[in-house]
């Protein structure tokens, strides 16, 4: 079978090369029987691939220890779940679980396009298959993941203690849809480009693949911090470490490009600034996995053998040199109507939009790369951690939020002052009554807590204006309609998935935002060296300590378990169970959090030490208030997202007609 | 428009302003702890205030023994900038090449902000022309919404539009 993968892997190799001379000799020649043979190969390289996926995974599965990576990330005592996540859990399989997605993509793009398209197609195609190339000629030629062991071992190492969680087969698969789904509106807005199809029709045909991706990539960073919530065991989610910056820069770019696309669609206006962003998101997404694998940076997140930091970035620098070539020879062909009518405008307001989003995207790239400027020119390396993307990104943050809020009420084209004063009275009231009724309520010590006081106002503020597009909405619709308000509002959403779903995103935000200044600055905690029968009080909370428990769960996995009664005004209402994992040959241990979550406040206990003679413990315990917003607030973006991503039958219908022109010019052509 | 830049200005003042002083947790051992990185072999590469390693015990009390001795916040991050040298920081300085770290940000935004203002008095059209190009019906809708239907109007429009 590893023959078969390692077979499987050189033919895709040569199968894509093939590909792509096809494709770019019949688009240039205009060879149809080069474009049916090269038509093929999408298919063909999805379908090896696959087959050296497979092979990998029955590698990992049947405990084949003959092959390096499958030693190296797996072993017999690896439950199935985690001996299938381990196909992505190194830098081998990370790689081709990357190009079994993004053939998979490929085929579905071929699919989708059989019969239209078929000026950008062979170029998109080309794209992609360019991008394949690249990574297949990593897989057979740098870093195979069917390397064999001459004497195989009877064990393997197995996987990272912590990336064994139920979160190791969710969240880097999510993120990988993210990323990889990116090459698609990349690839047609390369081919819009070479064939100078400038209109917005790239974007329409590739709209829904930016939304997908846009989604997997926010559910990739969402789950992400879940994990790093329930896994690293220091009471937070985000810790701004490099690896997160990569997958939160692509998510920001892409956010700016989702909002900027709709002015082009509406007043073909901006076309040169959506192709950059666009190619940006796609950028980001392979400077993420530059970033991961470069050796450059310290993270919990990097390979261990990160050695492909070279090849990464010179990729890198050829894909930024040809976007820049190929924008810089279009851009007479870029230049749209560009005009506005007044300064007061939702347009105008998408373009202050687009500042912000790019100002985090810039802040977070700033201190991600800083370190490597700074040891370049002073000699000096230095570290740029949380304290600085806290104290940059916050005030940015609170701008973006605003805005949420503010354009909604601004008319597309012109709004008036009147216009205005009449928009903004309500939601600024709502805002002022949400500071006044939390003033008393809300320390106001630090400038921590300042900023958050200012974001739940926001927040008021924010959310005050979707729900009051969503009630007048209803009632336009029930006094033309005559139905019930729910029927209208159904039926609004209905109508108009694109725009509502984008607000249900926007609540969601909303949630989030609020989650993240109320846990970052309301959490309390404390540690504390206690014997069986102490207790410890933190917040409203009491925790009575009953002693250490362990199990030997395997042959190479101990854990030391802990039993805190925990009781709130005297009343018992859970009972705790933090617990240390020690592993075989691992220095250290892994802490496993014991949580109890609520909508108000996340109860989180840590067994930070313990010793073994006496039973006594030193526990770390952390109280952080509204963390699960964030996670209602994930679910929230994602029904928006599903909202906007939902068939619509007129576009539908819009869509038909599109390629009825197209066949009708297809066909002349060939006569 | 006439005081835009003298906003932004103020607005990027503001903002540097609010980023000069780091919001950390009330606490001394908290400030330390949020300043300093964890040094432990394995290389985490996190703020020791979220390290949970024997390292990051070991660094804890350490620096509460330097505390009870009497030295001051900033005199025990100094002992760990001599030993481990600037990269134990878990951010800039805010001096010499550092600065550049906390400010560029900012300037981009306000160099972005004043870009945009530039693009839209280019791209907005003078009055007279944008009320001559504009039908009848468009040049109504403004003062349409004014009235009691007028939003009925507008999101019919917008739709329309959407839909079109």
């Amino acid at each position: 079978m590893n023959d078969l993968g390692e077979f499987a892997l050189q033919l895709a190799f040569a199968t894509t090369l093939y590909g792509c001379v096809c494709y770019i000799m019949a688009a240039r020649g205009n060879r149809i029987d080069l474009y049916l043979s090269a038509d093929k190969t999408p298919l063909l390289v999805w379908g090896f691939v696959m087959v050296a996926s497979i092979c990998l995974w029955k590698a990992f599965l049947t405990n084949d220890f003959s092959v390096e990576y499958v030693w190296a990330y797996s072993n017999t005592q690896q439950n199935f779940f985690y001996k299938f996540a381990s196909f992505w859990g190194g830098q081998k399989g990370s790689l081709l679980f990357w190009t079994l997605i993004l053939t998979s993509y490929m085929a579905v793009v071929h699919y989708q396009n059989r019969t239209r398209n078929l000026m950008l197609v062979p170029y998109a195609m080309t794209v992609m298959l360019v991008m394949t190339l690249f990574f297949l000629g990593l897989l057979n030629f740098s870093t195979n993941p069917f390397e064999r062991i001459p004497l195989p071992p009877e064990d393997g190492r197995g996987l990272n203690p912590l990336l064994q969680n139920y979160w190791m087969v969710i969240h880097p698969p999510t993120l990988y849809f993210g990323y990889v789904g990116f090459t698609v509106p990349f690839a047609f807005a390369i081919a819009a480009l070479i064939t100078k199809n400038l209109d917005d029709g790239w974007i329409r045909l590739t709209r829904k693949w930016a939304l997908i991706s846009w989604f997997f990539l926010a559910m990739g960073n969402l789950f992400g911090a879940q994990w790093a919530y329930v896994e690293l065991g220091w009471g937070g989610y985000w810790a701004w470490d490099p690896v997160e910056n990569a997958a939160f820069m692509p998510l920001i770019v892409a956010t700016a490009y989702l909002h900027s696309v709709m002015i082009q669609e509406k007043k073909d206006m901006m076309k040169v600034w959506n192709m950059s962003l666009i190619l940006l998101t796609f950028v980001m997404t392979i400077f993420g996995t530059f970033i991961t694998r470069s050796g450059l940076i310290q993270s919990v997140h990097t390979f261990d053998e990160a050695t492909l930091g070279f090849i990464f970035l010179g990729f890198l620098v050829v894909i930024v040199a040809f976007c820049v070539f190929l924008i810089v020879k279009r851009l007479p062909l870029l230049k749209g109507k560009n005009e506005l009518d007044s300064f007061l405008s939702r347009e105008s307001s998408f373009l202050f939009n687009n500042l912000v989003l790019l100002g985090i995207g810039f802040a977070t790239f700033w201190g991600t790369v800083f370190p490597i400027l700074s040891e370049a020119v002073r000699g000096v390396k230095i570290t740029v951690g949380p304290p600085f993307y806290n104290q940059v990104n916050v005030p940015i943050g609170l701008a973006l939020l605003a805005l949420i809020g503010i354009g909604p009420i601004i008319a597309w084209r012109r709004a008036t002052f009147s216009n205005l004063r009449k928009s903004f009275l309500k939601p600024l009231t709502v805002m002022l009554v949400a500071g006044v009724a939390l003033f008393p309520m809300v320390p106001l010590s630090s400038k921590s807590e300042i900023y958050t006081y200012i974001t739940f106002m926001l927040c008021a503020f924010v959310v005050t204006t979707i729900v009051i597009e969503f009630y007048k909405g209803s009632k336009a619709r029930m006094s033309l309609h005559g139905g019930t308000f729910i029927q209208e509002l159904g039926s609004l959403v209905w109508r108009n998935k694109r725009r509502y779903g984008g607000y249900t995103v926007h609540l969601g935000v909303v949630l989030i935002f609020a989650g993240i200044a109320g846990s970052s600055s309301y959490s309390v905690e404390t540690q504390k060296h206690i014997q069986k029968g102490e207790t410890i009080e933190i917040a409203d909370f009491e925790l009575l300590y009953n002693g250490l428990g362990v199990t030997e769960q395997s042959n190479i996995k101990t854990r030391v378990i802990a039993t805190l009664d925990v009781l709130k005004n005297g009343k018992k209402i859970w009972v705790s169970h933090p617990e240390k994992e020690f592993y075989k040959e691992q220095n250290q241990p892994v802490s496993e959090v014991s949580l109890l979550s609520t909508w108000k406040e996340d109860l989180y206990v840590i067994l930070a030490d313990f010793n073994p003679d006496d039973e006594s413990a030193t526990f770390k315990i952390h109280v952080n208030p509204m963390v699960s917003w964030l996670w209602y607030g994930q679910w929230i973006m994602a029904f928006g997202t599903i909202i906007c991503m939902w068939p619509d039958r007129q576009e539908q219908r819009r869509r038909l007609e599109r390629m009825k022109k197209q066949q009708a010019i297809f066909v002349a052509a060939q006569e | 428009m006439k005081h835009f830049r003298f906003i932004l200005a103020g607005i990027f003042i503001v903002a540097l302003c609010l980023a000069s002083n780091p919001a950390w947790s009330a606490t001394v051992l908290g400030d330390i702890e949020n300043a300093v990185m964890c040094k432990c072999d394995d290389k985490c590469g996190k703020v020791l205030i979220n390290c949970n390693c024997d390292t990051s015990e070991k660094t804890r009390t350490e620096i509460l023994k330097q505390l009870e001795s009497g030295l001051t916040k900033e005199q025990i991050i100094q002992t760990f900038v001599d030993k481990y040298g600037e990269t134990v920081l878990s951010a800039p300085t805010k001096e010499g090449f550092n600065l550049m770290a906390w400010v560029t940000p900012f300037a981009m935004i306000l160099g972005g902000g004043l870009g945009i203002r530039k693009l839209l008095q280019v791209w907005i059209k003078p009055k007279g022309e944008a009320t001559a190009e504009k039908p009848a019906s468009e040049s109504s809708e403004i003062s349409k919404e004014d009235s009691l239907g007028g939003y009925s109007n507008r999101l019919k429009n917008e739709l329309d539009r959407l839909e079109s």
